[in-house]
């Protein structure tokens, strides 16, 4: 079978400096995959190599086999793969409605459409109620993006990254700046929404990932130094070297 | 029902106006404005959907108009002069086209990027388009321009609008489909992907949109627009000349965008009467009024950055939930001050342009405000200093209580609504 998302040999430097050295990576269909390492090991920076936010300078990203390193990120998204922002990366002075409208408009075929009104498509308007409903924001339909609470603004994040319906869903630091209770919830949003797809997230919160994940890779200065299951990571001695040792103190 | 009525309502309304006005200001001169607002309010909406709705600041929009307008003109010439069987109505379709031609042609350079790239090559476009029109003498027709005579061509069912009234019908009937177009335009998945570009195009990219595809087909739009905008404008003047692709045309247009207010889409409707207006009555009082048309560009980029409509806005939602009165005794106290800055601004302003402009010429006696003044005497100058120094320090002042009586007006209405 091949895997919901293969990166392979995945290099990226900027200038003289390594960031990205050699990452061979396979996430199956419907896994839910973690990254995790110590700051500035690269994991935003492989993302945005995935999402096309940056271009690798070698190697290769496939999603489903196709390869799609060095496309722009529309491309990419349009082929089934979408991501959220560590910093959240909103519409600030839409509504929370309109926000989630603009990321389900593509997905459903609307395209460039400049025929047809916005209020007499009902496939999208039902989309974006179920979004709402979704990331619990039903209430708060007509707010602007930019007054939301933080944890309503990630939950508007999701739900932006979801809206299009995409397979593959790259979640960078979900719970990011979030209390304890808010990052519960905000976990169980993710099991919600990550029901039958495939999620790869990065994420600082210990008790989020091993919550969460199939499985973790562990990424240490621009390579993966361990992929597998959460029992096994905990109990590697590199990683804990490398990583979950220095947490502890 | 009701619901579709009622959006139906201002249709009907703008609808019923532009049928009225030219029955209550039946004179030449309040036709022929009325005739050139319903042309500049195309033109600034066309405007507005790149600069409000998308985020792109043009410096070259009237390189649209102007060619949509030359284009007409001369499609117009070959008309009459080949015995087409084309009238007046379709015209300004031929003047949008060209627009829409050339905004392809020069969107796909321009709008690869956003903000101050695409700023960039708007103004450099702008001044190409302006400067090959000295050289292309034959198109443009030189300092005097390409003239026509819209009457010599096929009548359109008995109609040749010869007379200023059929013209303004005219306009007024594209207008009101112009208007309702470019509307129905923001309330389409394309629109409303626009308005995502504007806020954050980076994410625009990661739902799946290209923002370079959504500025190009706005950009497209807009000149389309514009093109049409200049074709009327051509018919109604029967003469186009240079200027009217320039950069005067290009900054007349931001003007009237921004001063209506660019976040609404009825903002620029209202700049464009509005700076028309005092474009055509201030030019018959005052050789300055170039200069009172930056001072309010300032103005209202420092003070109502909202434009006209949206400071109405604000206060019609006070007036709406019963607060005005309250808002009421601090406006009533600038007011005066306010009053006392302007005339002393107008009379310092109108003073130096009769003595460093006119004097030479014409002497340097005048009319002030009914007073015979002699600008070149001390007195009307401390006049007009003091009244402006202690308006200008009265407002100063007195403005801190306008600040008071927003923020409790704010504060109230938002306890009255439970937020």
């Amino acid at each position: 079978m091949t895997a919901a998302l293969s990166i392979i040999e995945l290099r990226k430097s900027f200038g003289p400096v390594q960031i990205i050295r050699g990452v061979s990576l396979d996430i199956a269909e419907g896994e839910r995959h973690a990254i995790i390492g110590p700051n500035g090991a690269g994991k935003s920076t492989l993302f945005n190599l995935v999402s096309g936010r940056l271009a690798p300078s070698s190697g290769e990203v496939r999603l489903r086999g196709e390869p799609i390193s060095g496309l722009p990120p529309f491309q990419i998204n349009r082929r089934g793969l979408s991501r959220s922002f560590q910093i959240t990366n909103i519409f600030p002075n839409l509504s929370v409605e309109e926000n989630l409208r603009c990321a389900v408009l593509w997905s459903l075929g609307y395209k460039y459409v400049f025929w047809k009104s916005i209020y007499r498509l009902r496939d999208v308007r039902e989309r974006v109620e179920w979004l709402m409903e979704r990331i619990g924001l039903t209430a708060r339909r007509d707010t602007q993006a930019g007054v939301l609470s933080y944890a309503e603004q990630r939950a508007l994040e999701i739900g932006v990254t979801i809206g299009g319906s995409a397979e593959v869903i790259l979640l960078d630091e979900p719970t990011a700046g979030m209390n304890n209770s808010e990052s519960e919830q905000a976990v169980a949003l993710i099991r919600k929404v990550s029901e039958g797809k495939t999620l790869v997230m990065v994420e600082h919160d210990m008790g989020v990932v091993f919550n969460l994940a199939d499985r973790i890779s562990v990424l240490v200065y621009g390579q993966i130094i361990a992929s597998d299951t959460p029992e096994r990571i905990r109990e590697n001695a590199a990683v804990r070297e490398a990583y979950l040792g220095q947490a502890q103190h | 029902m009701s619901a579709r009525l009622g959006s139906l309502m201002p249709w009907l309304a703008l609808a019923l106006l532009f049928i009225v006005t030219p029955q209550i200001l039946s004179s030449a001169t309040a036709l022929t404005m009325t005739s050139l607002m319903g042309v500049m309010i195309i033109f600034a909406l066309s405007y507005n959907m790149l600069l409000g709705q998308t985020g792109l600041l043009s410096f070259g929009h009237a390189v649209y108009f102007g060619l949509g307008g030359f284009v007409a003109i001369h499609t117009m010439n070959a008309v009459i002069h080949s015995k087409l069987p084309v009238s007046i109505p379709m015209i300004p379709l031929v003047g949008g086209l060209a627009g829409l031609a050339f905004g392809a042609l020069f969107g796909l350079v321009s709008t690869r990027r956003a903000g101050i790239v695409f700023s960039m090559i708007s103004l450099g476009l702008g001044e190409l388009v302006s400067s090959s029109s000295f050289i292309l003498r034959s198109f443009f027709g030189g300092e005097e321009g390409v003239t026509t005579n819209r009457a010599k061509l096929a009548p359109f069912f008995g109609h040749r609008f010869g007379s200023q009234l059929e013209v303004y019908y005219l306009i007024a009937a594209w207008c009101f489909f112009c208007v309702a177009a470019m509307y129905a335009l923001t309330q389409t998945p394309f629109g409303r992907m626009c308005n995502a570009v504007r806020e954050n195009p980076e994410r625009v990219e990661f739902v799946g949109y290209s923002p370079r595809v959504l500025r190009l087909i706005a950009f497209c739009f807009a000149a389309f627009f514009a093109g049409v905008a200049g074709a009327l404008g051509a018919i109604s003047f029967e003469i186009m000349n240079a200027q009217q692709l320039g950069s005067q045309q290009s900054s007349l247009v931001l003007l009237m965008a921004y001063i209506g207010g660019v976040g609404s889409f009825a903002g620029p409707i209202v700049g464009a009467v509005i700076i028309t207006f005092l474009q055509i009555t201030l030019s018959d009082v005052t050789n300055a009024w170039q200069l009172y048309f930056g001072l309010m560009f300032i103005g209202a980029v420092l003070y109502a950055p909202d434009g006209v409509v949206g400071w109405l806005r604000m206060h019609l939602r006070v007036v709406r939930r019963g607060a005005a009165w309250r808002l009421a005794p601090a406006y009533a106290l600038v007011a005066p001050a306010l009053a006392l800055a302007g005339v002393g601004a107008i009379m310092t302003i109108e003073l130096a342009n009769r003595q460093l402009a006119q004097a030479r010429s014409e002497g340097s006696a005048m009319r002030l405000f009914g007073l015979d003044v002699d600008a070149s005497t001390a007195w009307p100058w401390i006049v007009a200093v003091g009244l402006f120094v202690l308006g200008a320090s009265g407002v100063r002042l007195l403005w801190p209580r306008v600040g008071e009586a927003w923020g409790d007006v704010n504060a109230r209405l938002q306890i009255r609504s439970g937020a």
